[in-house]
């Protein structure tokens, strides 16, 4: 095994990593699969996020990557050599647990020089690495402590600093970040993937956590029930997913049921209760005559001003006349329900908090679809809830009692 | 520097203020309180002191010097490191077969070590009489040999068996309290399987196991049934003890040979206290939530090696059973194995020693349990006074060998107003403060489980502290208390130690007569009357789980 890698003189620039592959990589448990013909390239030095809801494969992925076990079919291959057979201590992969697995009767030093000992380093050129990676977390002062004498954060950073030490080929983990508080997990988002550019280790990074995985990530893979959903940038992701799950899940979006009118090049002309919206079809689903679902993201919609408002636009364009159902106030915006006539969920949309519009509920609202902004997908998802996305509780409640004409 | 700083007066002015303030607050707990004080400091702070005191400095200067006494101190501490030792290696062996290999049959081997802590401790002693005595049945029919298993060597034998489950429960708890993604962990790091073993899984184990060291050490060095019945011309402290009393009627040289064993056992309990705490202070899993994947399959040799560990222990637990089945049913053991139920029509004349062993058991039970269930309460749930030392006087008879703590019942409780000895009432009450540790603890556990909103939110609707406990604790805690009842009872009705000192004509029971018969060879009546305890002990279990469920747990296994 190829363990003489990187350089031994600092640990920048290095191009400490490899390239990995999984190659229609499986896993089943009794009956269920937790994998699903899983095939991912993950570049050399690059930041890969694994990212989906709980229970759609991603520990088990990882933990095939760390070779805790093997897949049932198919093959992993690190800097193009098969994994299969060869156990967790023999790979020069390194994990980061979620729970940080830091060994509790051991000092700080000792937890980050741990695997260096056992790979049969010289002590000082064991002290001098183990030095090294401590300074770059910030960890100096704490050499001595144990972990239950550190704080959260400290811990997760013992943690990289003992994964990151042995320079490993692939640097794994598993939602290293969900123990924080929500401040400290932004933080800490910035600083790791500032040390994994600098190191430059390949890494794969599991998280269900959207923002997360938007803002680290090189690369994102959407898995779903332990299938591939998509792979793509998170600029791509965002803007251009693939069907309406990516779409859902990442980020928030309206689905809008509509009739394909006709294609125009990457455009495609659709149709919903007599407005036609001109679409982005990234991935060419859209054919004439067929149904489909146009995504819009709650940002991309547009107020329109009562006294701006073009007079000849007679709401057959790409205006949403509605009723502000309910808003929510969230910083540097607010989130807006509308109910709009026709429509089944209302609208969400989000309105800068400068804007001067009223948002009190049963203000009417008019709002524009802006052309080449939203994307057509084959179909709308099949969960969610009755009221769109993310309507606040409260509200879900009222709005169910004055469905059901019942009190609480 | 004002009064509250110095350190014991200090203490006391602060606990008589949240005395005044219970008071104040709760009439019926602090009653409650007064009473649960009473009777720990009358049964057993009491006794203790009287028996301290009973000794005169000739009796100590005796004791010292007298070159048969001295052999038996050494004896005493040579069996209790040498017991200690092979019941927890076999302990830790069986205990990381069980809870981290995951041998085949795991489940089964789980429960094998809970018998003996559920029949009666001087078995083992009895079984191995029959197994390797002079008319053994291993060692004169099959082998045919002439050996003794009287002597320390039948006594390492019969302790290791009866004391190493101690020791493997806690282990076993130790062990699945040690989170396997640290193997995970140091296996990603490098570690092959004995490096992990030896890295981390030892360390992590060591303070659980130096505690399990010190209770099997407590419980050896406390053992009477066994050297009673086995030990031969080997004396170790406890029978000693007995015998000056039974013997010579010197109460004072009992109590001397009694409180030498006192001294190791409380040194012993206060290190295990001090352990406990420190270790889980400073182990305990740091990093929160997380899924956890299951240690890695170990190498077949070892599997197969630890299966092959355990299925010999497990079988030589359950011979002791077998064999002391056969023996209830055989006329005289190592010459007429036909087939009989003498023994038990014979022992039906002896039904009055099971009715009093059932009746005195069963009433200990019942007080220990609600006992053990007030006295949780008060110190887990409510603020009072000296909770500490309060805990600690529950569950110092832990720490007293039964021995010492017959002998200073009788020495407490032999004149007015509290002349007990000859009755019942004493019997039933050296039963009760002698397992009150173990239901006290099992209350402890579950009660510290229980969110301390649960009573606020009750104390919010305006009931009192009293109404509270009656009202939402206590069907609460129904199982810890159904679990203290049960222990109480399966303990209580086999226990020799204090026991034999404080019964009389008209209250023997069973546990004393099968020491009497099996010390005059009546081997099948012996057999048959622990047969008759044994299933009562295993009917009072079934009986619990099947009223209870699976709620029903005695151990956390
Ligand atoms: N050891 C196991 N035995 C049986 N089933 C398992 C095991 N490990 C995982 N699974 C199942 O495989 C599926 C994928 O599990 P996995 O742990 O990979 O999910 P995940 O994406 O990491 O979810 P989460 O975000 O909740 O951690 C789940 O349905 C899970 O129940
Ligand atoms: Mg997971």
């Amino acid at each position: 095994m190829a363990r003489t890698h990187a350089p031994r003189d600092g640990f920048t620039a290095t191009d400490g990593g490899a390239h990995v592959e999984l190659r229609g990589v499986s896993k089943r448990f009794g009956e269920a699969l937790a994998v699903d013909d899983l095939t991912l390239d993950i570049e050399k030095g690059s930041f890969t996020t694994l990212l989906g809801p709980s229970g759609c494969g991603k520990t088990t992925t990882l933990r095939m990557l760390a070779g805790f076990f093997d897949p049932d079919e198919g093959d992993i291959l690190v800097a193009g050599r098969s994994q299969k057979g060869i156990p967790p201590h023999r790979r020069n992969v390194s994990i980061v647990f979620q729970d940080y697995a830091l060994f509790p009767h051991m000092t700080v030093r000792q937890n980050v020089g741990y695997g260096l000992k056992l790979r049969r380093l010289g002590r000082a050129e064991r002290e001098d690495r183990v030095d090294r990676v401590l300074r770059m977390l910030g960890l100096q002062p704490y050499g001595g402590r144990h972990p239950h004498e550190l704080s959260g954060g400290q811990q997760q950073r013992v943690a990289l600093g003992r994964s990151i030490v042995m320079e490993p080929d692939v640097l794994l983990m598993d939602e290293p970040l969900s123990n924080l508080d929500a401040k400290l997990r932004v933080r800490v988002r910035a600083e790791l993937k500032e040390i994994q550019r600098t190191l430059g280790i390949t890494t794969v990074y599991v998280t269900h956590d959207q923002d997360e995985a938007l803002s680290m990530s090189d690369r994102v893979a959407v898995l779903s029930d332990g299938r591939l959903q998509q792979v793509s940038d998170p600029w791509t992701l965002y803007h251009a997913p693939r069907n309406a799950f990516v779409a859902d899940f990442v980020g928030h979006a309206n689905f809008l049921p509509v009739q394909v009118e006709r294609r125009e090049g990457e455009r495609t002309v659709v149709t919903v209760h007599g407005r036609s919206l001109v679409c982005h079809d990234p991935h060419g689903v859209g054919t004439s005559g067929a149904e489909a679902v146009a995504m819009i993201r709650p940002e991309w919609l547009e107020v329109v001003p009562a006294a701006g408002r073009d007079p000849q636009d007679d709401g057959s364009g790409r205006t949403f006349d509605g009723t502000v159902r309910t808003s929510t106030f969230l910083g540097s915006f607010a989130r807006v329900w509308l109910d709009v006539d026709g429509l089944e969920r209302p609208l969400v949309l989000d309105v800068s908090a400068s804007s001067s519009t009223s948002l009190e509920s049963g203000r009417p609202m008019t709002v524009r679809v802006p052309d080449g902004r939203p994307v057509v997908l084959a179909e709308a998802p099949s969960d969610v809830g009755a009221f769109g996305p993310d309507l606040p509780r409260r509200d879900a409640a009222q709005a169910v009692r004055a469905t059901h004409g019942t009190t609480a | 520097m004002t009064l509250r700083q110095v350190p014991v007066l200090g203490h006391l002015i602060v606990q008589s203020q949240v005395a005044a303030d219970l008071w104040r607050r709760d009439k019926g707990l602090g009653i409650g309180l007064l009473i649960v004080v009473a009777l720990l400091v009358l049964f057993v702070a009491y006794p203790l002191l009287v028996v301290g005191a009973a000794p005169a400095v000739s009796d100590w200067v005796r004791g010292a010097t007298t070159g048969r006494w001295r052999t038996t101190m050494g004896n005493t501490l040579f069996m209790a490191l040498l017991s200690t030792l092979s019941s927890v290696t076999i302990g830790f062996l069986y205990a990381y077969a069980v809870t981290k290999v995951r041998i085949p049959g795991a489940a089964f081997f789980r429960l094998v070590p809970l018998l003996p802590l559920i029949t009666p401790p001087f078995v083992s002693g009895l079984a191995f009489i029959l197994l390797f005595g002079r008319r053994g049945l291993v060692t004169h029919q099959v082998l045919g040999l002439n050996t003794d298993i009287y002597g320390w060597h039948g006594l390492w034998l019969a302790q290791t068996v009866s004391f190493f489950p101690i020791a493997f429960l806690a282990i076993s708890g130790v062990l699945r309290s040690i989170n396997p993604n640290l193997e995970r962990a140091s296996q990603s790091l490098g570690a092959g399987g004995w490096t992990r073993f030896r890295t981390v899984v030892l360390p992590l184990a060591t303070p659980g196991i130096a505690a399990a060291s010190l209770l099997v050490a407590i419980a050896v060095l406390g053992d009477f049934g066994n050297p009673m019945l086995i030990a031969g011309r080997f004396r170790v402290l406890a029978t000693e003890a007995y015998l000056q009393v039974s013997g010579w009627a010197d109460l004072r040289m009992g109590a001397v040979l009694g409180l030498a064993l006192l001294v190791p056992a409380l040194v012993f309990f206060m290190l295990q206290r001090w352990l406990q705490g420190t270790s889980t202070a400073r182990y305990v899993t740091v990093g929160g939530r997380g899924s956890r994947l299951e240690a890695e399959p170990a190498p077949p040799l070892v599997r197969w090696g630890l299966f092959a560990f355990c299925a010999f222990i497990a079988v030589f637990m359950l011979a002791k059973y077998v064999v002391i089945l056969i023996g209830a049913f055989t006329p005289v053991w190592g010459v007429d194995f036909s087939f009989t139920l003498e023994n038990f029509t014979r022992t039906l004349v002896r039904s009055g020693e099971l009715w009093n062993s059932l009746r005195f058991a069963g009433l200990a039970a019942l007080i220990c349990a609600a006992l053990s269930t007030v006295a949780a309460y008060l110190v887990v749930r409510i603020r009072i006074p000296f909770a500490r030392e309060l805990d600690l006087l529950a569950l110092l008879p832990a720490a007293i060998p039964g021995t010492l703590l017959g002998i200073a019942y009788v020495l407490a409780f032999n004149t007015p107003p509290l002349a007990l000895t000859g009755t019942g009432t004493i019997i039933v009450l050296s039963m009760v403060f002698m397992f009150l540790p173990v239901g006290y603890r099992i209350c402890v556990a579950t009660l510290q489980q229980l969110a301390p909103s649960i009573q606020e939110s009750a104390a919010d609707m305006g009931a009192s502290g009293l109404r509270t406990f009656v009202d939402v604790i206590l069907p609460l805690i129904a199982t810890s208390f159904s679990a203290a009842l049960v222990y109480c009872f399966v303990k209580a009705i086999g226990t020799l130690s204090a026991v034999i000192f404080l019964i009389s004509h008209g209250t023997v029971v069973a546990s004393a007569s099968i020491l009497n018969l099996a010390e005059q060879g009546y081997w099948g009546l012996a057999a048959a009357l622990s047969t008759s305890l044994i299933f009562i002990a295993i009917a009072a279990l079934a009986f619990a789980r099947v009223a209870f469920g699976k709620r029903f747990a005695l151990f956390d296994v």
